[in-house]
C-alpha cells in the first residue's frame, strides 16, 4: 500500500475573467500521506478552493494532461486516466467534501442530507446509508436534530451535518474547505474537535484555511502563495 | 415559490389534458350519437326505391324474412308533406313541412323499437284538467239533468262557499228545489279542475259516460296503445315528432312542458295532412289531403328527425302518395280494366337477428331480393331489378348516412389534430418553468455533483421530475376532464341559465379580497399587493361578466334546433382519454430532457463556488 494517498503533482489550474485569463495554480504540488491531517494555508484568493477541487477531483488542472495542467493521482494512479464514471465514483467512495458555507440541501432533512452520498451510484445504498448516517449524527450529538431542515439548525449544527454527509460513504480522505470559516471561534473549536477525532479514528484530512491558529491543529501544514506551495 | 411552480407545471398539464379530453370526448359522443342517429328508428339494413316503390313487397319481406340472418323487416312509404297544425285559435293555423312514413305499426315496433320513442304515456296533469274542463262543457247539461238530489246537494255543499258549512240536511234539500239547472251546470263544470270533489258529486253511471266520451283521461295506458298502433278510437290516427309541434318546449330539466298550461297538447287534436303524389312518369297529381288525429308524439333523442317525421298508417300514406293497390283502365276507354296495380312500399327495413353485422345482413338481403325477382318473373310480376334499376339499393344503415357521418368522423380529426397542439403548448410550459427551476437549484446541482452524482444522475433527476409532473398532471386532467365532461348537461344549464347568487358571490370574494389586500399589505412589497389587485379584478371581471349574461338570458351553447341532437354528449371518450393522457407523460418528459441536459453541464464548481 502506498504511503501517499493523495498527490497534487506540478498542477496548473487558469481561470478565465472575461477576456483575461487569471492564473490560479502555477506549478502545485502536494503530498498527503495515509492518515494525515494536512492543513493548507493560503490568503484570500490563493487558490486553495481550487487545490481541494482538483484534487477532489470536482475539477480538473488546465489540458495538456501530465506535461501541460499537471496530475492528481490517488493512490498512485492518475485521475485523469479515469472514465467519467469512475471519476464520479472517485467522488462518491474516496473523497469527502465539507464547504465553508456547508452547502446542504434546503428541501431534505439532516438526515437525509447526510444519507445523501449513499444514494448515489456507487454509494453504500438507502438502508446501509441511512443507518450509517444515522450513527455519524448520534455521534455529532444531532441525534435529537433528524427530522429538522437545515433552516432550523445553527452554523455549527449545519457543518456538522455536512461532515457527516461527507464520511456517510466511508471516504478515505475529507476534503475541507474553510470548514470554521462562517463560525464563530467556540463553535469553529468544535467542528475543529469533531475533525481531530475524525482523523483519531484513521481519516486523511486535507483542510485549506487561511488562519494560521487553525492550521496549528493539523499534523503538518503547507503554505500556498501565487499558486505554488511553500513548505511552511 | 420553490414549491408552487411545479404546482403550477402541474396544473398546466392536467389543463391542457383535461381541455383535449373533454373536446375529444364530446366529439366521439357526438359521433356516436350521429352513428346512433343513423340508426334510430331505421333498422340495420334497408332496401329502398324511392318514389315508384317496390310491388309486391309483402313477398319481399317474407323472403327476407325466411333468412336467418334477418329478424324481421317492415314496409315504409316515405313521402313529404305538409302538415297543417292544430294551433293557433282562429282559422290562420300553421303549416309545417314534414317527412311522412307511412309503416306497419306492429311490424315497424319489432323493427325499430318505435314504442320506446313514445314519448307521452298518460295525459299531463295540467292537460287533463283542461281536457275535463271541455269535456264538462258538453257534458254538464245532460248530467244535471240525470242528476239525484243527494247528487244535488253533494254539488251544492261542494261548490258553495262558506254559508252551507253548518247547514243540515234537510236545509240544503229545499235549497235545491231553488237552484237553477244552469247554475248548476256552472258548479258542476268549476270542478273540472278539483277530480277528487266532481267524484264524489257523479255517480258510476255518469263516470261512465264521461268515459266514453274520452276513454283516455280514465285509462292513461290508451296513450300508449294508441300511439303504437296508430290509431285513436279506432280511427286512423298519426304520431308526430315532439318537435314537430312548437307546443313542447324543453324547459331546464329537460323535461317537456305543453304551451298554454297543457291546453296544446297534440293527442286531443288533429292534423291535416297533405301531400302531392307523383305518377308513374314523374308528373304531378292533384295534392291529396287528410285530417288525422294526433295519437301521441315520439322522441328518438335526434333533433333533425323529431322535428320534421310523422308516422302515420302505411294505408294511408299508399293511398296519398297514389302507391295503394289500383286497378289499371285503357286509356282510351276508361271504363274497361286491364288490369291490377299492387300497393308498393318505397322502403323496407330489415332488423339483424342476434350477433349479426350490418354488412352480413346486407349480403343476406341482396340474397333474399334476387330470390325475390326470380320469384316474381316465375309469377310474371314486374319489380324493380338489382342489375338495372339503379335507384333501387340496399344499404346499410351506415352506408344510408354515410353523407351524414363522414363529415363528423372528419371534424373529429381536425379536432383531434388541432387540439394537439395543445401539447407543444404544454411542453414548452414545462421547458420554460423546469429552466427556471434548474437555475434555481445551480448549487443544489453542484452539491449534488460534489457527492459523486454523475451527469447522467443529474439528467435522470429532473427527467424523473418531468415525469411525476407529466403522472400527476395527466392524471389531474382526466380526472377534470372526466368532471367536466360527465357534468356537460350541468354546466350548461348553469350557463343558459347563470344563477343570481354566483355573480354576487364573486362581487362578494372580489370586494373581501381587496378589502383583505389594503388590510395586510402596509409593508410597501409591490407583487403581493398586484397580485391581491389582480386577483380581485379577476373575480370582480367574472362576477360582473355573470350578471350581464344572466341579464341576456345566459348562453345556449348547445342548441338542440343547430346541433341535432336534444342531449349533449357526456360520456368520457376512454380511448381517446388514456392515449392523451400518456402523450402527456411523454411530452412532459421530453420537455424536461432539454432543461435536464442544461443540469448536467452546470459546472459544480461554478455552482459551489459563492453562497
Amino acid at each position: 500500500m502506498n504511503s501517499v494517498l493523495l498527490e497534487a503533482r506540478d498542477l496548473h489550474k487558469t481561470y478565465r475573467l472575461g477576456r483575461v485569463d487569471v492564473p490560479v495554480l502555477r506549478g502545485c504540488s502536494l503530498q498527503a500521506r495515509r492518515g494525515e491531517f494536512l492543513a493548507v494555508l493560503g490568503s484570500s484568493g490563493s487558490g486553495k478552493s481550487t487545490l481541494l477541487h482538483v484534487m477532489g477531483g470536482l475539477d480538473r488542472p488546465d489540458a495538456g494532461g501530465g506535461a501541460g495542467g499537471g496530475e492528481v493521482l490517488h493512490d498512485g494512479r492518475a485521475l485523469s486516466t479515469l472514465s467519467s464514471r469512475a471519476l464520479d465514483r472517485y467522488r462518491a467512495r474516496t473523497v469527502g467534501f465539507v464547504f465553508q458555507f456547508y452547502h446542504l440541501l434546503p428541501e431534505l432533512s439532516v438526515l437525509e442530507n447526510a444519507m445523501l452520498p449513499g444514494l448515489v451510484p456507487g454509494g453504500l445504498g438507502k438502508a446501509a446509508a441511512r443507518a450509517r448516517a444515522a450513527t455519524l449524527l448520534d455521534q455529532f450529538g444531532l441525534g435529537h436534530r433528524l427530522g429538522h431542515r437545515p433552516r432550523e439548525l445553527s452554523g455549527g449544527e449545519r457543518q456538522r451535518t455536512a461532515i457527516a454527509r461527507a464520511m456517510v460513504n466511508d471516504p478515505e480522505v475529507l476534503l475541507a474547505d474553510e470548514p470554521t470559516g462562517n463560525l464563530d471561534e467556540h463553535t469553529g473549536e468544535d467542528i475543529l474537535g469533531l475533525l481531530s477525532e475524525a482523523h483519531a479514528g484513521g481519516l486523511t484530512i486535507v483542510m485549506v484555511t487561511h488562519d494560521q491558529r487553525i492550521a496549528d491543529r493539523a499534523d503538518r501544514a503547507v503554505r500556498l502563495v501565487d499558486g505554488r506551495l511553500d513548505t511552511a | 415559490m420553490t414549491r408552487m411552480i411545479p404546482l403550477l407545471a402541474v396544473a398546466a398539464v392536467a389543463l391542457c389534458v383535461a381541455l383535449v379530453i373533454v373536446v375529444i370526448s364530446v366529439m366521439t359522443g357526438f359521433l356516436d350519437m350521429v352513428r346512433a342517429s343513423g340508426q334510430t328508428l331505421m333498422g340495420d339494413v334497408s332496401v329502398v326505391f324511392y318514389i315508384r316503390g317496390i310491388p309486391d313487397y309483402d313477398r319481399l319481406i317474407t323472403s327476407i324474412e325466411s333468412r336467418p340472418e334477418a329478424a324481421a323487416a317492415t314496409p315504409v312509404v316515405d313521402t313529404w308533406g305538409l302538415l297543417r297544425m292544430p294551433y293557433p285559435d282562429g282559422d290562420a293555423k300553421e303549416s309545417q313541412q314534414v317527412q311522412i312514413w307511412g309503416i306497419d305499426p306492429a311490424s315497424f315496433s319489432t323493427v325499430t323499437g318505435f314504442e320506446d320513442t313514445l314519448h307521452w304515456d298518460g295525459v299531463p296533469d295540467n292537460t287533463a284538467d283542461d281536457m275535463r274542463w271541455d269535456l264538462l262543457r258538453t257534458a254538464s247539461g245532460p248530467l244535471v239533468k240525470g242528476m239525484s238530489v243527494e247528487q244535488k246537494a253533494t254539488l251544492l255543499r261542494l261548490s258553495a262557499q262558506e254559508e252551507l258549512k253548518g247547514a243540515g240536511d234537510e236545509q240544503v234539500h229545499a235549497l235545491v228545489a231553488t237552484v237553477s239547472d244552469a247554475d248548476l251546470q256552472n258548479r258542476l263544470h268549476l270542478l273540472a279542475f278539483d277530480l277528487p270533489k266532481l267524484l264524489q258529486v257523479l255517480d258510476e253511471d255518469d263516470v261512465a259516460t264521461l268515459e266514453a266520451m274520452e276513454p283516455r283521461l280514465w285509462n292513461p295506458e290508451l296513450v300508449v296503445s294508441d300511439g303504437v298502433s296508430l290509431t285513436r278510437n279506432g280511427e286512423p290516427a298519426m304520431v308526430s315528432g315532439l318537435h314537430v309541434s312548437k307546443a313542447n318546449q324543453r324547459t331546464h330539466t329537460g323535461e317537456y312542458e305543453v304551451l298554454a298550461d297543457g291546453h296544446w297538447w297534440m293527442p286531443r287534436f288533429s292534423g291535416t295532412l297533405t301531400t302531392l303524389p307523383i305518377d308513374s312518369r314523374g308528373g304531378l297529381l292533384e295534392p291529396e289531403s287528410i285530417i288525422l288525429p294526433f295519437a301521441n308524439e315520439f322522441a328518438s333523442g335526434v333533433y333533425l328527425i323529431d322535428q320534421t317525421r310523422v308516422m302515420v298508417p302505411i294505408e294511408t300514406v299508399q293511398r296519398l302518395t297514389h302507391l295503394d293497390a289500383a286497378e289499371t283502365v285503357d286509356p282510351i276507354d276508361p271504363t274497361r280494366v286491364i288490369g291490377s296495380k299492387p300497393a308498393r312500399a318505397t322502403m323496407v327495413l330489415v332488423r339483424a337477428a342476434d350477433g349479426v353485422d350490418p354488412l352480413t345482413l346486407r349480403a343476406a338481403v341482396r340474397d333474399a331480393y334476387r330470390d325475390f325477382e326470380k320469384e316474381s318473373e316465375s309469377l310474371g310480376r314486374i319489380v324493380p331489378r338489382l342489375d338495372r334499376d339503379h335507384g333501387l339499393g340496399i344499404k346499410t344503415w351506415e352506408e344510408q348516412n354515410a353523407a351524414f357521418i363522414g363529415p363528423v368522423e372528419k371534424e373529429r380529426e381536425l379536432m383531434r389534430t388541432l387540439f394537439s397542439i395543445v401539447y407543444l403548448v404544454c411542453g414548452a410550459l414545462i421547458v420554460a418553468i423546469f429552466w427556471a427551476i434548474v437555475y434555481e437549484k445551480t448549487r443544489d446541482i453542484g452539491i449534488l455533483r460534489s457527492v459523486g452524482a454523475s451527469r447522467m444522475g443529474i439528467v435522470h433527476i429532473f427527467l424523473l421530475y418531468g415525469l411525476s409532473v407529466g403522472v400527476l398532471g395527466a392524471l389531474g386532467g382526466v380526472g377534470l376532464g372526466w368532471l367536466i365532461t360527465t357534468n356537460m348537461e350541468g354546466i350548461h344549464e348553469a350557463m343558459s341559465a347563470p344563477p343570481l347568487w354566483l355573480g354576487v358571490a364573486l362581487l362578494v370574494a372580489s370586494l373581501g379580497v381587496i378589502i383583505w389586500t389594503l388590510a395586510n399589505l402596509s409593508n410597501g412589497r409591490l407583487l403581493p399587493r398586484l397580485m391581491g389587485l389582480l386577483g380581485a379584478a379577476v373575480l370582480g371581471l367574472a362576477g360582473v361578466a355573470e350578471l350581464i349574461v344572466r341579464d341576456a338570458g345566459g348562453f345556449v351553447l348547445w342548441d338542440p334546433a343547430v346541433y341535432y341532437f336534444t342531449d349533449i354528449p357526456d360520456a368520457v371518450d376512454w380511448g381517446s382519454a388514456w392515449v392523451t393522457a400518456g402523450g402527456a407523460v411523454l411530452v412532459s418528459v421530453l420537455a424536461a430532457a432539454i432543461p435536464a441536459a442544461r443540469a448536467a453541464d452546470i459546472d459544480p464548481v461554478g455552482a459551489l463556488r459563492y453562497e
